[in-house]
This record gives C-alpha cells, structure tokens and sequence, in this order.
C-alpha cells in the first residue's frame, strides 16, 4: 500500500520502502499537531530555487513619506518571469488593530503582481489592495495580504535605531518580527489569478510558492520600512539595523480556523506533502552509515533546534506542557548522542526507534526535521513531488466494484469505523461557514444552532455511514450503481477511493470530536510551509514565525540592474 | 454591468449554490467543477447552472434521477436532471469506452450535461461527444469542439439527447484560466443562492474563533 509515491521516477532509492511510517502512525492529529519545520518546508525550497537559478532583486519603487505611509514595489527576476510585491503603508488608528479575520483596516497591504506594475495598475491596486476582501484584484495579481506592526517591538526599534541605537536582543527575540500578517490569499480569491495561471511555472508550481515568495519580500519591507522612519526620525543620528540582529527579524502570522478545513479538502495535496516528508525520512533511515560530515551537521543543527526551542515561549497551557517535553526530549537526545555512537549500523534508524520508546511526539517530529537536514541530495529533489492536481483525483471510478469500495474502507479506514459516533462526546462539533464572515468555523452540536450548515469535514462519521450502507446495499455490484441510488455517499465515496493511490490523504481522527484541538491541524499545515514558534493563543487560533534567519533578497540575490 | 469571476470562485459559488439548492454534497461539488469547466472555454456555465438549479429548488431528488437500465434513459418526474445525470454518466463512462453511446430522453440544460463528460474526457484521456438538436460538443482531455446552431446551446429542455465516444476528432477551442465576465446582476443571484449554506452569526461564533488572548501587541 504504501510502495506508491506519486514521484516514483524520483526514487531512487526502493530499500527506503521498508522504513516508512504507515499512515496509521503518521496521519494522527496529536502527531500532525507536533510537526516542526524541515529542509523540504516551501519557505526553504523556495529560497534554494531562487538562489540555484540566479535569481535577481531591485527595490524598484520607495514612494513612502516621512510618517511611513505610501507605497512600494520589490521586484524579483528569475530566469523567465519577474514578480512584484506591491506594499501599500496606511495611518492606522491604534483600536482598530487587529489580526482577526474581521477586521477592515491594516498597517499595510500587499498583492503579489506577475510580472512588473505599471504605474496605472498601481492606482488600480490602491483602490482595492487596502480595502483586502472588500476589494477585488484581478489575473495579474497572485496573492493578496495584509499585516498588521508588533506593537511590543515596533515602537522600540524605531525609538533604539532613531536615537543611533540597536535594539535590545531580548525584547527582538522574545518576538521575532516587526510585522504579524495575517491571511495570505492566493488562487482565484478575490478576483486573483487561478492557480492553472502558475502551475505550469516551475517557480510557483510547488505549494504555495507565490504566497511565500509574498511574505518573504514583505519581511524585507517591514525592515525598510522601519529604517526608514528611523532616519525620518533621527536624522543623521539614525543607524540602520545591525546585519545579524536582522536576521533575527521574521514576519509574524496569526491565524485561525479559516485554515482548518484546508488539508481536509485537499486530500491529494495532503498525501503528496505526508509522503514526501516520510519518503525523505525513511531514505535518511535506511543509509547503512552515517558520514562524519553528516553526523557534523547533524550536531549543528541540533545545537540550533537546541536554541531556537529556548527562544520559543508561549503562554498557552496546551503548549506549555509541549515545550517542557520538548525540552526535555532535547536533554535526552544530548545524552543519546553522547552516549551512543551515529557511526554505527543503521545509525538514524536505531536512533529514531529508541525515540519512539523514549520521546514525546513533539521530540520524535523534531528528531525526524534534523535528521534530514544533512541530507539534501538525498532528499531535496522529493518537493518535486509535494504538488497536486487536485482535478485529476476529483473523477470517481464508477465501474470500482463495491466489493473492492468496502475492502478500501475495512482495510484504510478502520479509524473511522472504531468510533461509535451515537455517543455524544464524540460528535460533540460541526463545522460550518459563518455568514458574518464567510469563514470556516467549529460549533457545538449539543448548545449552538446551526447544525444544519454542517460543512463535509465530519469524515470517519461519514465513511463508518457510508460502509453501513454498503453491507445492506441489495442492487447492483458497482460504485455507479451505488451512488445513483446514495447521493449522500458520493462525496465520502470520492475520498475513499482516492485512498486506494493516495494513502495519506486523510487524517485518521475524528474531526468532530469534542476533545478535537483545530490548532493541530493549522500547526501541521504551517509546519509544511516553514513555520517555527508556533504560539497558539487559544484551541484554534495560533501565532508563527516565518522567514527567522533567513537570508533577505538583498543578501540573498544579485542586485538586478 | 458585468463581473470578473475567477474559476475557482465560479466553483465555489456554484457548488454552494447547488447544495442550497438541495444536492446532497457530492452532487454539489460535480455542479461547481460543471460550472468552472464551461467558465473556461467562455461559456455560460454559471449562469446556466444557476438557471437548472433554480427550477431544482424544493423537488425530489427520485424525480430527476435517471432510470439507467431503460433506453433511453429517462426521469421518472419526467426530465433528467444534467447535473445528476452527468454524474451518473461519467460514473458509466466505460460502457460509451467501449463503444456503445449512450441515449436519453428529456434532459433539461443538455450543456450542463455536456462538461461532465468534459471531466470524464481527462480524465480518460479520450474524447466524449454529447449531440441534441443539431449542436455536437465533442470534448477532449483539455479542449473543446462546438458545431452546430448556438442558440440551441442554451436550450432549456430537450427531448433526446446522444453520448459517445469519438476517435477522430480535433479540439477547436482551449480553455483559458483567466477570470470569467458574468452579469452583475446573475452573480447577484448566485451569490445569494450560495449564501444560504452558512450559517447565521451567534455570539457564540463570534467569541470562539479568535484569540482568546489580546492579538493587538
């Protein structure tokens, strides 16, 4: 079952096979809600793409005022096509800032422009980008975003660099960014290009690159920006930030349940991300040895997880407990590397299988991101495979005999039918979209109205229905047969059999339960795009970092002329 | 006055439009890929659906769906519904694979009808012709070919409607992935039909989606 990957060309490697974690074991929530960031993260293929095909940069437009306010563009030029974040600065009233979906006012909105603005589609983009979901874009634009200034260290950083200061390290790293965006849209949202317009590009092709490549020009904006009242400010007394304590500068995100159902609807999309990440650390598992450069760069990167877990807090009791794990897995790891030799047979497999008896999920997903860190030629070419036409395995095989339907169901889907849905606590919530906001939502079954809305995310339910169905079914032997006569199946049948080539493609718990944390599922979801400190501020409602010590455009790309 | 409607939301609107209309969720979503498939060869596919699914609203399921073992197929209420036949049909694409068309009686919306097969055709990777009253569209893996009076494109009903597949034949048209230009005020209509499946705002939705903590530091 799991000897398929839809990259098999890429494989080169068939004895990884017998090191992949099974869906069982990968696809649970609390394990997906431990996952840390890793060298096949987008953020990070991203970057390495721009950099191995000579990528250039050029701040092309800084129309800002003193106050900070105005407009600006980044152009970005790759072999083929430029791109262009499009930044737009406003005077934003301190009570009206918030992160929240619900908001209409920001500190700055920004679009990704194919290709490079003219100056009439700039006042196009101004009469919209700022108004954000109000507004619409149109086929040139790729993303559309806003964010919201730290209040903790905006203010600071202006009053340290203004009066020929660098700021306090502490308070910029108790942060980690000046700016927190909040949604980043992209894909047909909003009147923006559809995601057929880039998937032929190899530089967007892979998931959302175009997002990513937004919020990564948006973090080079914020510190310009920042510099800029600075010296507005300061005058001459006025310095720039110091080139390392920048580094340490991300961009923030706050984000909530609208991102939640995303991985629930699209499945292809979520198994080809799940088996690319297992592929990479099955292959690291199956090598016979570890080379004392391998094991050198391991070290490094340990000691670095080692930090960045210091600099990670929260005030959030769920993740409280994690960190205190996590720490004190990290202690465990130390005396694990200390005490036990990397040189030996199988070294990454025997060390992970003494994880799994000795860590918590939080240790096991972080030992698996540093593992593969030595091993980009190994693993790197795999990103290829992390893209999904999700078209493609929308199409229901009608002539599947039901036979085979039930088999798929009883053999990948005994998750869902352990669970007896009739008991309360565990059909506790519903999904729907609220018609305030038009966003995803979780309710309470059993004390709010609105069950009816019910949104197609309660899955195990459905398929333990589905296969109630199938045993008393009477007519005829196919899925076609089926489905004519059980409508209310063919959305559940569609993902089951997308199972049979996709076995990563549901997550195996139940999303309806009453102890279902949604914060799970965006930490899995950010952990794939690069994401580091995550920060939940409720059950489903989670801050992030991006982009920390990452290299900006201009150090990173040669200056376009 | 027109509006630019992406694919992807021509999609959505139209998927949603048709759950409020009654389709169970599957269906739904074979309606919104319906719509989004017309959208990009310029056709009026979200309008069109629209207009079906208005006349859907309130009726019974059992009355549209098709009597497969009759020839041709036929609805027990009297017309089949495209959008449940196309599903059904694309869900039999083997037996046209085979050779052998498939016939049906009274169809409402035969275009509807006709972008199903669009889907089935990639995903086949072959091509599957659907004809009524002298229109033909054949359509390809990633492609199109229209013949035949357009003002017959659009009909509401039809009495007979044929689907096979076709070996020789070459597309006329491919479909663009830019936004699609709509009737402001059919969007509207859209756009308010789709509405119907959310769920109105309570006090408790608003308070449990958010931070729980300050978000503005």
């Amino acid at each position: 079952m799991t000897d398929t990957i839809d990259c098999a060309a890429n494989n080169p490697m068939p004895a990884a096979a017998a090191y992949r974690r099974p869906p069982e074991v990968v696809m649970r929530l609390a394990r997906m809600g431990s996952f840390h960031q890793t060298r096949l993260s987008f953020m990070r293929s991203l970057l390495r793409r721009l950099k191995r095909e000579n990528w250039c940069f050029k701040r092309s437009l800084w129309a800002i005022d003193q106050q900070g306010f105005g407009r600006a563009v980044y152009t970005v030029y790759g072999p083929e096509r430029a791109y262009s974040l499009v930044a737009f600065s406003h005077d934003l009233p301190a009570d009206m800032r918030s992160d929240r979906v619900i908001a209409t006012a920001w500190d700055a909105t920004f679009t990704l422009f194919d290709g490079i603005p003219t100056e009439a589609d700039l006042d196009r983009l101004e009469l919209n980008v700022p108004r954000q979901e109000a507004g619409r874009i149109s086929d040139s634009e790729l993303s559309l975003s806003r964010a919201n200034r730290s209040v903790r260290l905006w203010q600071h950083v202006i009053d340290r660099l203004s009066a020929g200061l660098q700021p306090e390290r502490v308070q910029l790293e108790s942060v980690g960014y000046l700016v927190r965006t909040t949604a980043v849209y992209g894909s047909g949202k909003f009147g923006a290009a559809d995601r057929l317009t880039i998937s032929d590009r190899p530089e967007l092709s892979g998931p959302f690159q175009a997002e990513l490549l937004s919020v990564w020009l948006t973090r080079a904006f914020s510190i310009d920006l920042v510099e800029h009242i600075a010296r507005a400010r300061g005058g001459d007394q006025a310095v720039a930030i110091d080139p390392e304590l920048r580094r340490r500068i991300g961009v923030g995100n706050s984000t909530g349940l609208g991102m939640a159902p995303f991985l629930v609807n699209h499945p292809a999309l979520l198994n080809n991300w799940m088996m690319a990440r297992e592929e990479a650390f099955a292959r690291v598992r199956s090598l016979p040895r570890a080379e004392n450069e391998a094991i050198e760069i391991f070290k490094q990167h340990f000691a670095g997880a080692r930090f960045n877990v210091s600099q990670w807090h929260s005030e959030h009791p769920i993740q409280i407990e994690k960190l205190e794990a996590l720490n004190a897995d990290l202690e465990k790891m130390t005396a694990y590397i200390e005490g036990e030799s990397l040189s030996d047979d199988h070294p990454w497999d025997r060390f992970y299988r003494w994880a799994e008896e000795n860590l918590s999920l939080e240790g096991q997903e972080q030992l698996l991101s540093l593992m593969l860190e030595p091993y980009g030629e190994l693993v790197d070419d795999l990103t290829r495979c992390m893209d999904a036409d999700e078209h493609v395995s929308f199409f229901i095989d009608g002539s599947m005999p039901l036979s085979r339907l039930r088999e798929i169901v009883e053999t990948q889907c005994r998750w869902a039918l352990g669970v007896d849905y009739e008991q309360p606590e565990n059909r506790a919530r519903f999904w729907y979209t609220s018609a305030e906001k038009l966003e995803p939502r979780v309710g309470e079954r059993f004390h709010e109205p609105g069950a009816e809305y019910e949104l197609p995310l309660a899955i195990g339910c459905d398929i333990k229905h589905m296969h109630a169905a199938l045993l008393v079914w009477e007519g005829g032997p196919t899925t076609a047969e089926f489905l004519l006569a059980h409508p209310e199946h063919r959305h559940t049948a569609r993902r089951v059999q997308n199972l049979a080539s996709r076995p990563y493609a549901e997550i195996q718990d139940n999303l309806i339960a009453a102890d279902m944390l949604p914060i799970d599922i965006l930490r899995c979801k950010l952990s794939f795009f690069g994401a580091t400190k995550f920060d939940p501020r409720s059950d489903r409602w989670v801050r992030i970092c991006m982009y920390q010590d990452a290299p900006y455009p201009h150090e990173w790309l040669e200056p376009a002329v | 006055m027109s509006y630019r409607l992406t694919l992807a939301e021509a999609e959505s609107y139209l998927r949603k439009a048709a759950r409020a209309s009654g389709l169970d969720w599957g269906i739904a979503e074979e309606a919104g890929k319906t719509a989004r498939w017309l959208a990009a060869f310029d056709l009026p596919g979200p309008e069109t659906m629209l207009s079906h699914l208005q006349n859907l609203a309130g009726k019974d399921y059992a009355e549209y769906i098709p009597q497969c073992n009759l020839e041709p197929w036929q609805a027990s209420g009297g017309v089949l519904c495209p959008v449940i036949t196309g599903a059904a049909l694309a869900d039999r694409a083997a037996i046209m694979l085979k050779g052998h068309p498939i016939k049906l009686g009274r169809t409402a919306y035969p275009l509807l009808l006709a972008a199903t097969l669009g889907q089935a055709a990639r995903h086949y990777q072959t091509v599957f012709v659907t004809c009524w009253s002298g229109v033909r569209i054949d359509c390809f893996e990633n492609g199109l070919r229209i013949e035949g009076k357009r003002e017959n494109l659009l009909l509401a009903e039809v009495d007979h409607v044929c689907c096979c597949r076709e070996e020789k034949s070459t597309p006329q048209q491919l479909p663009s992935t830019r936004a699609y230009s709509i009737d402001a005020a059919i969007f509207k209509r859209i756009d308010a039909l789709a509405f119907k499946t959310c769920a109105p705002a309570t006090e408790e939705s608003r308070a449990g989606a958010g931070a729980g903590l300050t978000d503005n530091d």
